[in-house]
């Protein structure tokens, strides 16, 4: 390449205006911090949510930024753990030019962090599922999943009313989870006047689970709904049912059908049913969000909350033409129709976003969406 | 009633599990007067072996497992070096801590080398298994008890017919004497540890394509196999045996007809049970201390 006079001169001057506007850049940008497992058993998770929330601040810095500023990522470690995360909370926490966060994923990390979030008084978009989290009485979390009262509802409404089916054998960990799980089935097909013909807990780590089968298939139900914690688990029982002939449809939480699941337990799962928040065939706007993530990361995405929780904060932003708090509260609760990655979000007055979950099938290993159940009580 | 031969027969594989589990642990009571609580990490890292010659650099099968074998044993000289060698004089005590250190360390290894996933692995057979009337049997609990009955064999013929054994045996009852009467007891210690965790890496691959292969995944099989050798016996090789399969057939029928959230309870009454009635196992002899 030749270098003449002139261009010389152009680089050293991009040079220098470019070493001379990042100290003003950064002044002007829109701090949004993070909370995220880098490290841990759940760094793997963390990277996805870092990876579509990255997608999300190009997204909207494209679009113009918030109030005019480009948003930018503070982002702090909580290394898979309940300390981890409230000591990443206080850091940045002391940074006072920082307008909102996005919290976890973990309901459990939540509640430890919400203290502190309450004392802040800045907006906080989360994941975590814990119903209770957005009735604790801290107006400054919005939830960009829906939570788990949901999740029995809908798989309630799913057999009886899409599958019309009604003898239920119910399958749960006897931990947290499975148990408000558990709870959750059972206040529903209450409402409708059923209960289940089976009702079994089993405690997590379990390597057999054939007295499980046998009582499915003693019971003489015509469905089976599942709250399984652990992956492991959830597979070893799949394999199971299906090599001891039980074939009674299948309905279960999220997890199983998350790659890990699917992976270990193969073909024992396919044709169950399970209830998704994130499926990149519900929406249009979930499609586009995998298309571009596919392509920046050569992998498709899991979950797109924190892509949801980031647009959703940078339009609260700009709706409220402030960076005050409160201002910043009201335009986000009177977001309505708004549609996410997963699903339409109607805030509700708790800072709920979503009221509905999806349901897909496993096709061979592939997932197929099914339906979208919402509800608007 | 085909539902209780089925139970019967998952009993039987899960006790099977436990059983070759517990002969590890047996192993190094008897030559060694060791209580290796690293006996799941041996289980752990067999499978993990396995998972790396045949999931990742695509070697046959069988190949593999011997593969993975071999390694453990040397493996076992390792770890023998390192937990026993430099406690040794110092009695039982300091070298089960040891062993329990050695186990946090192996555990956060494997974490740290391989991470956190759960893997798949294939098992020995491509079919599943098959039906006798109404009961399933599946073809990898059904290789589990034969293995294990014929390491079972194995294990008896060297400790009672050959020198080897007796050899082996002089070492546990009196290091002293039987070093006065020409033993290396030294080499024989050695060869335990080389041999238990041949056996553990054995155990965990046999049993990963049921459970998967994960860091914990020989946490709870462990304990309830150290249940089972007092169960059948401190000591006993028929009774680590007995003691494994009783205690499998006990919790899946248990389960099944009391209670499955109580499941892990029922080895561990039982155990309790045993050390209240009749501590010295099934088939364990009243041993008192040496003068």
């Amino acid at each position: 390449m030749l270098i003449t006079r002139r261009s010389a001169l152009l680089s050293a001057a991009t040079v220098t205006t470019l070493g001379a506007s990042r100290p003003a850049r950064a002044a002007e940008t829109m701090k949004i911090g993070v909370v995220s497992p880098l490290t841990g058993p759940v760094a793997e998770a963390g990277r996805i949510q870092l990876n579509s929330l990255r997608l999300a601040v190009d997204k909207v810095n494209a679009a113009g930024g918030a109030l005019g500023q480009q948003i930018e990522l503070i982002v702090e470690d909580d290394a898979s753990s309940n300390p981890g995360a409230v000591l990443a909370f206080s850091r940045l926490a002391e940074r006072k030019e920082i307008v909102g966060f996005i919290g976890s994923i973990r309901s459990t990390q939540m509640n430890a962090m919400a203290p502190d979030m309450l004392k802040v008084g800045k907006p906080v978009m989360f994941g975590g599922t814990d119903p209770t989290l957005t009735k604790l009485g801290n107006p400054w979390l919005f939830r960009c999943r829906p939570n788990d009262s949901y999740s029995g509802r809908v798989i309630v409404t799913f057999i009886t009313e899409s599958m019309k089916l009604k003898k239920v054998a119910l399958i749960h960990s006897t931990d947290a989870f499975g148990t408000g799980g558990k709870n959750a089935i059972l206040a529903n097909l209450e409402k409708k006047g059923l209960q289940p013909v089976l009702i079994q807990g089993y405690t997590n780590n379990q390597p057999d689970f054939s007295p499980v089968v046998l009582a499915v298939k003693q019971s003489g139900a015509d469905v089976i709904v599942s709250y399984f914690t652990n992956e492991p688990d959830c597979a070893v029982f799949a394999r199971q049912l299906r090599q001891l002939g039980v074939r009674t449809p299948w309905v279960g939480s999220p997890s199983i059908q998350s790659p890990v699941t699917r992976g270990l337990a193969k073909n024992a799962l396919y044709g169950t049913y399970a209830v998704a928040d994130f499926v990149e065939d519900s929406n249009p706007t979930a499609k586009t969000f995998a298309d571009a993530y596919r392509a920046a990361h050569k992998e498709s995405p899991d979950s797109g909350w924190t892509y949801d929780a980031l647009i959703i904060l940078a339009k609260g932003i700009n709706d409220a033409k402030s960076t005050d708090p409160q201002k910043i509260r009201t335009a986000i609760l009177s977001i309505k129709k708004f549609s996410g990655t997963e699903g339409e979000y109607n805030f509700d007055q708790f800072g709920d976003g979503l009221h509905g979950y999806n349901i897909v099938i496993n096709n061979n290993d592939k997932i197929d969406y099914k339906e979208h159940i919402e509800f608007t009580d | 009633m085909s539902d209780f031969f089925q139970l019967i027969f998952q009993g039987l594989g899960i006790g099977a599990i436990y059983a070759l589990v517990s002969l590890g642990f047996v192993l190094l009571i008897r030559a060694a007067s060791v209580v290796n609580f690293g006996q799941g990490e041996f289980s752990m890292l067999g499978a993990y072996l396995l998972v790396v010659f045949f999931n990742i650099l695509g070697l046959n099968y069988f190949f593999g497992i011997g593969l993975s074998v071999i390694i453990m044993a040397g493996f076992g000289l390792i770890f023998a070096y390192a937990t026993y060698w430099p406690l040794r004089f110092r009695g039982g005590l300091p070298v089960i801590i040891s062993t329990i250190g050695a186990s946090i360390f192996l555990q956060n290894m494997v974490l740290w080398l391989y991470g956190p996933s759960t893997v798949p692995i294939d098992g020995l057979f491509d079919s599943d298994g098959f039906q006798i009337g109404e009961v399933f049997i599946s073809s990898q609990y059904l290789a589990i008890i034969v293995i294990a009955a014929a390491l079972v064999l194995l294990q008896y013929l060297i400790f009672e017919k050959t020198l080897l054994g007796k050899k082996l045996q002089a070492t546990s009852q009196d290091k002293e004497m039987a070093s006065l009467l020409g033993i290396p007891v030294v080499i024989m210690i050695m060869i335990t540890f080389a041999y238990s965790a041949a056996l553990g890496g054995l155990a965990g691959i046999l049993v990963a394509p049921i459970l998967f292969v994960s860091v914990g995944m020989a946490g709870i099989i462990t304990l309830k196999a150290f249940a089972a050798n007092i169960i059948g016996g401190y000591g006993s090789i028929p009774g680590a045996i007995l003691g494994g399969l009783a205690l499998g057939v006990a919790e899946t029928l248990g389960a099944n007809y009391i209670s499955v959230p109580y499941k892990d309870a029922f080895a561990f009454l039982m155990l309790l049970a045993f050390l209240m009635v009749r501590p010295q196992g099934l088939f364990g002899e009243k041993i008192s201390e040496k003068a």
